[in-house]
């Protein structure tokens, strides 16, 4: 199989990334920079749709790449992921004077990171991924230089990252040490034979959940989220809430349901703790902030939960993995809709919107006042929304698992979060604006960006089946 | 036309309504205008549907069964039977009559949002009577929920964002469990690739659902109703959320959201789990008497005339729960009538306590009195719906809770009280209505006019209009019950059989 074909999409978006720096080299100092975002998005758009074309399924470069229905899924979430993540920046970028080129640039090459996890097919690779879908989002999470919380939120992102990055991948030799190979396929047959008899697969196991733990933002490896979202310029935190999260299952899923599946008896059980407690823990939190940033950051981190819980109900086969592909994308959708909705409010920056501030909002802005509420009610789980049917995709395993006790956590768990979410509704539409009340810019393309996402949040509440097969079918060859 | 759809028609309408109401957006005469229109087409579409409705048969008819989410095992499946057919239309007359009044100029503001809001309410509260796919019934369930949040939130009193989170949370918490509930009967239908939501699918197949998983998904199933309903010590939403309404939420409230409580029972937690049906029966048996007895109490001593209405809901309520849970044929058909005289008498109060209030601007009843004296016509209308309530001979109210107290007195439990002692306490419960019922219309209607009141008009011409339907339906189902219990007997019986394991007939 042709390797360079294998890998199209991502070199299409490098090379667009590239594209990108290098015209925004060449334009002068004060131009308008608004139609680099399109250029961008074009480059998404075409690694989008060349992906499933030209891509056969095998694996490419002596077995370091894996070319399969779970890749081309991932692929596509993450680009559509990208898209929406450049298209609500460009007005904040202008207003506070961020280096729109490089944002986008940036953006793109953490994107391909994140599409070389998903083709990965051996720890290097994937490790490679990781660290090209990590490393752009540091300097994301600074893009606002002269904040004083931006530079706090990189530099803490950028040290638990890295130390996350050094534990996973302490990991990862502690596993070839065991196993002798680098590989998924070969790795699954021997774990499968040995089992967890021996310490050093035990210390492996250890070492893999807390670095991908810290990925996606697992209680107890969660302490960098609140500070770098709530730090990070507003469309980065967008960014930064969904792309590496929905990154991080995509690696755990290659990781844990492919290469150590045959150990999932022994970690499922550790994987639904954590779930659970990662829920419980960020809805608690969320319950009490009162800046809307901080509250969406800790609720990201319930999500990530919710997630997890799918992950350790694996027993129940390609459903489980199915839930964790449908509710990422869902999830991305959702949430990263809401952290854009911030930035109608989000004049001088980085902070957000407290709740008061968002008095009134509804009047002023009604269009993004709707689309905020659609994003915040499908976050809470309600029809028809999609998030209420990535919920569904998701208790169906757990609970064919036999976990019943985490399927109502997770029940639970969302009657805590519909409080926090749903006061940030009566924030937009039930309090009249009064002096706290932020002013409001009018930015037609992060409206329609938004209405975009917010009717496909409600069509794929009320149609989620086209997406769920593909789920389906994407989760069916991970398992080895 | 051929109305072979007539139940997906009925769903859709509503959403139809939204296309003209939004091109007409800077037009609020015109929203208004669509909004009634909407909805009038939506109740006249309802009664073609209980015209061909065949009186007698006791399974679903004009089902409607499509492929929705296959790779789910989910269907988009639609029926009635005598238990809803009567509450659909129901639900479309007191949509209509709410829209109407709002129309009226009780809505000041935010016209063309309130009336979307009731849009969508409408295809949640006649979706959920119709739903026959437990996914389809949860989401419209669900779907009322955000905008009767918004229609109190935002339309409602002082307190209103206290109230409508209190009526979110507390129905969420329920619904939520529910949920787990459902999908744990999903997983339990079969096995992977077979599995299904399907009401009539479910019931064919519930052997295989075990008496510990009976117990506890019947638990959840009742949790989410019982709240609904509301069920007595769950009930804490209820006076918060309808003294904060504005009126036509609180007549929906009453008149319908309430009865999705009573009827998920009826249609769904009774046929399925037979077993966890009989394991909790003592204890909601229990909890419906005490929700009669305390309902009526509590609304005795209420300063507040919005506020004695809601707490007699909790009793009236009581008394569909008892009625369903003596599953006996009387009982159940008592508690399904309650459920439509309670839509109707108790929409008709809400209607008249808003009327009033919109005139006076008080609601406590220490503040009124006398207003008989100037308004002769709201006097009759007003009191005609007080004596419903309270169950007179005659009117509609009285023949549910007669239903359900044969029922109740005929109750004979292998152990533990039976009916000879339920029966009477329920009764107790007719007593007080009658007591705290008419010292409320005592202390507002006679008495000395206030010279503050003096002078305001009695009823308007549209306020009549709202009003009428309600009035003949109280009386009409007061004298001749017999055509609406024609209607509802069959369903009623087989859901019986279903629950008591007795042969069934019918799909």
């Amino acid at each position: 199989m042709n390797n360079v074909i294998a890998v199209l999409p991502e070199i299409v978006v490098t090379v667009v990334a590239m594209v990108v720096l290098l015209v925004d080299t060449m334009l002068p100092r004060r131009a308008e920079r608004g139609w680099l975002a399109l250029l961008a998005v074009a480059g998404l758009v075409v690694a989008l749709v060349s992906g499933p074309f030209v891509t056969a399924p095998g694996t490419a470069f002596n077995g370091f790449v894996q070319i399969d229905s779970f890749t081309t899924y991932s692929r596509a979430v993450f680009i559509v992921l990208a898209i929406f993540s450049v298209l609500v920046a460009p007005g904040y970028l202008a207003r506070l004077d961020i280096p729109a080129g490089e944002y986008y640039a940036i953006i793109l090459f953490s994107t391909v990171g994140a599409m070389t996890i998903a083709l990965s097919n051996d720890l290097i690779t994937l490790f490679l991924g990781i660290e090209l879908m990590s490393i752009p989002v540091y300097v994301l999470a600074g893009m606002q230089r002269h904040d004083r919380y931006s530079n706090e939120a990189a530099l803490k992102y950028f040290l638990l990252g890295a130390f996350s990055s050094s534990l996973l991948l302490y990991g990862f030799a502690w596993l070839y040490g065991v196993t002798g190979t680098t590989e998924f396929g070969p790795i699954a047959a021997t774990v499968a034979r040995t089992g967890l008899s021996d310490g050093p697969t035990l210390i492996a196991l250890a070492l893999i959940t807390a670095g991908l733990g810290f990925k996606a933002a697992v209680v107890p490896f969660h302490q960098w989220t609140p500070d770098a979202y709530d730090g990070a310029p507003t469309p980065a935190a967008a960014f930064m809430s969904v792309a590496p999260k929905a990154a991080a299952f995509a690696a755990i899923l290659r990781l844990m349901v492919g290469g150590l599946g045959p150990l999932g008896a022994d970690w499922s059980i550790a994987f639904a703790v954590l779930a659970a407690v990662t829920m419980t823990l960020g809805n608690v939190v969320a319950l009490v902030q009162t800046n809307v940033k901080r509250m969406l950051a800790y609720s990201s981190i319930a999500h990530t939960g919710y997630i997890l819980a799918a992950v350790a109900a694996y027993r129940a086969g390609d459903s489980a993995s199915a839930a964790v592909l449908f509710y990422v994308i869902a999830y991305g959708l959702m949430n990263l809709g809401a952290f854009a909705c911030l930035l109608y409010l989000d004049i001088d920056g980085t902070r957000g919107a407290t709740l008061d501030e968002l008095n009134g909002f509804a009047r002023q802005q009604p269009l993004g006042a709707l689309a905020f509420a659609i994003f915040l009610i499908s976050l809470t789980g309600i029809p028809p929304t999609v998030g209420f049917v990535a919920k569904v995709f998701v208790i169906q395993p757990v609970l064919d698992a036999g976990l019943t006790w985490l399927a109502v956590i997770i029940a639970l768990n969302a009657v805590v979060a519909a409080f926090y979410y749903l006061r940030v509704v009566v924030h937009l539409y039930m309090h009249e604006a009064g002096a706290d009340s932020a002013p409001i810019v009018s930015e037609r393309m992060l409206t329609v960006s938004l209405g975009l996402s917010a009717v496909a949040v409600v069509v794929l509440g009320v149609l989620p089946d086209g997406l769920y097969s593909w789920a389906l079918q994407a989760a069916a060859p991970l398992v080895r | 036309m051929s109305f072979d759809n007539i139940l997906t028609i009925l769903i859709v309408i509503p959403l139809l309504g939204l296309v003209p109401l939004a091109l007409f957006w800077r037009n609020e005469r015109a929203v208004k205008q669509v909004a009634v229109v909407t909805t009038a087409v939506e109740l006249a579409v309802s009664l073609v549907m209980l015209a061909r409705f065949k009186v007698g048969e006791a399974g679903f008819q004009m089902v409607e069964s499509a492929a929705w989410l296959p790779s789910f095992g989910i269907r988009y499946e639609l029926g009635v039977d005598g238990i809803s057919v009567l509450l659909v239309v129901m639900t479309t007359l007191l949509t209509f009559i709410s829209v109407l009044y709002s129309s009226g100029g009780a809505i000041k503001e935010r016209v063309n949002e309130f009336m979307v809001a009731f849009l969508v309410l409408e295809v949640g509260m006649v979706g959920v009577f119709l739903a026959l796919d437990l996914f389809l019934f949860y989401i419209f369930f669900e779907l009322f929920l955000i905008p009767m949040y918004l229609i109190i939130g935002i339309w409602g009193g002082q307190r209103r964002v206290y109230a409508t989170l209190k009526f979110v949370l507390f129905t969420l918490a329920g619904s939520l469990l529910m949920l787990v509930g459902i999908i744990a009967v999903y997983v339990a239908s079969g096995e992977p690739g077979d599995r299904t939501l399907s009401l009539p699918l479910l019931i064919e197949r519930r052997a295989s659902f075990g008496l510990e998983f009976q117990i506890w998904v019947f638990l959840a199933f009742a949790l989410a109703f019982g709240i609904k309903m509301p069920m007595v010590p769950v009930h804490t939403w209820l006076p918060d959320a309808h003294v904060e309404a504005p009126t036509a939420g609180s007549i929906i409230l009453a008149g319908v959201l309430l009865k999705a409580g009573g009827y998920g029972f009826l249609r769904f937690a009774l046929p399925l789990f037979p077993f966890g049906t009989q394991f909790w029966l003592p204890a909601l048996i229990f909890l419906s008497v005490v929700a009669i007895v305390y309902g009526a109490i509590v609304s005795a001593v209420q300063k507040d005339l919005k506020k004695l209405v809601a707490y007699s809901s909790v009793a009236h309520m009581g008394f569909v729960t008892l009625g369903i849970f003596v599953l006996d044929l009387q009982g159940g058909v008592g508690a399904t009538l309650q459920m439509i005289n309670h839509g109707i008498v108790t929409g008709g109060l809400f209607l008249f306590v808003g009327i009033q209030y919109e005139k006076t601007h008080r609601r406590l009843i220490a503040d009124l009195g006398g207003l008989a004296n100037s308004w002769p016509l709201y006097t009759v209308f007003f009191g005609v719906f007080t004596l419903a309530s309270l169950g007179l001979p005659g009117l509609n109210g009285f023949v549910g809770e007669f239903l359900v107290l044969l029922g109740a007195f005929s109750f004979d439990p292998p152990t533990g009280p039976g009916g000879l002692f339920w029966g009477p306490v329920a009764a107790l419960g007719v007593i007080l209505a009658a007591v705290y019922m008419l010292w409320m219309f005592q202390r507002v209607m006679f008495g000395t006019l206030r010279e503050a009141y003096r002078g305001l008009p009695d009823l308007s011409p549209l306020e009549v209009i709202c009003a009428t339907p309600l009035l003949v339906l109280t009386v009409v189902m007061g004298v001749f019950p017999q055509p609406f219990i024609a209607i509802i007997e069959p369903s009623v019986a087989r859901v019986i059989a279903l629950a008591t394991g007795a042969p069934v007939a019918g799909r």
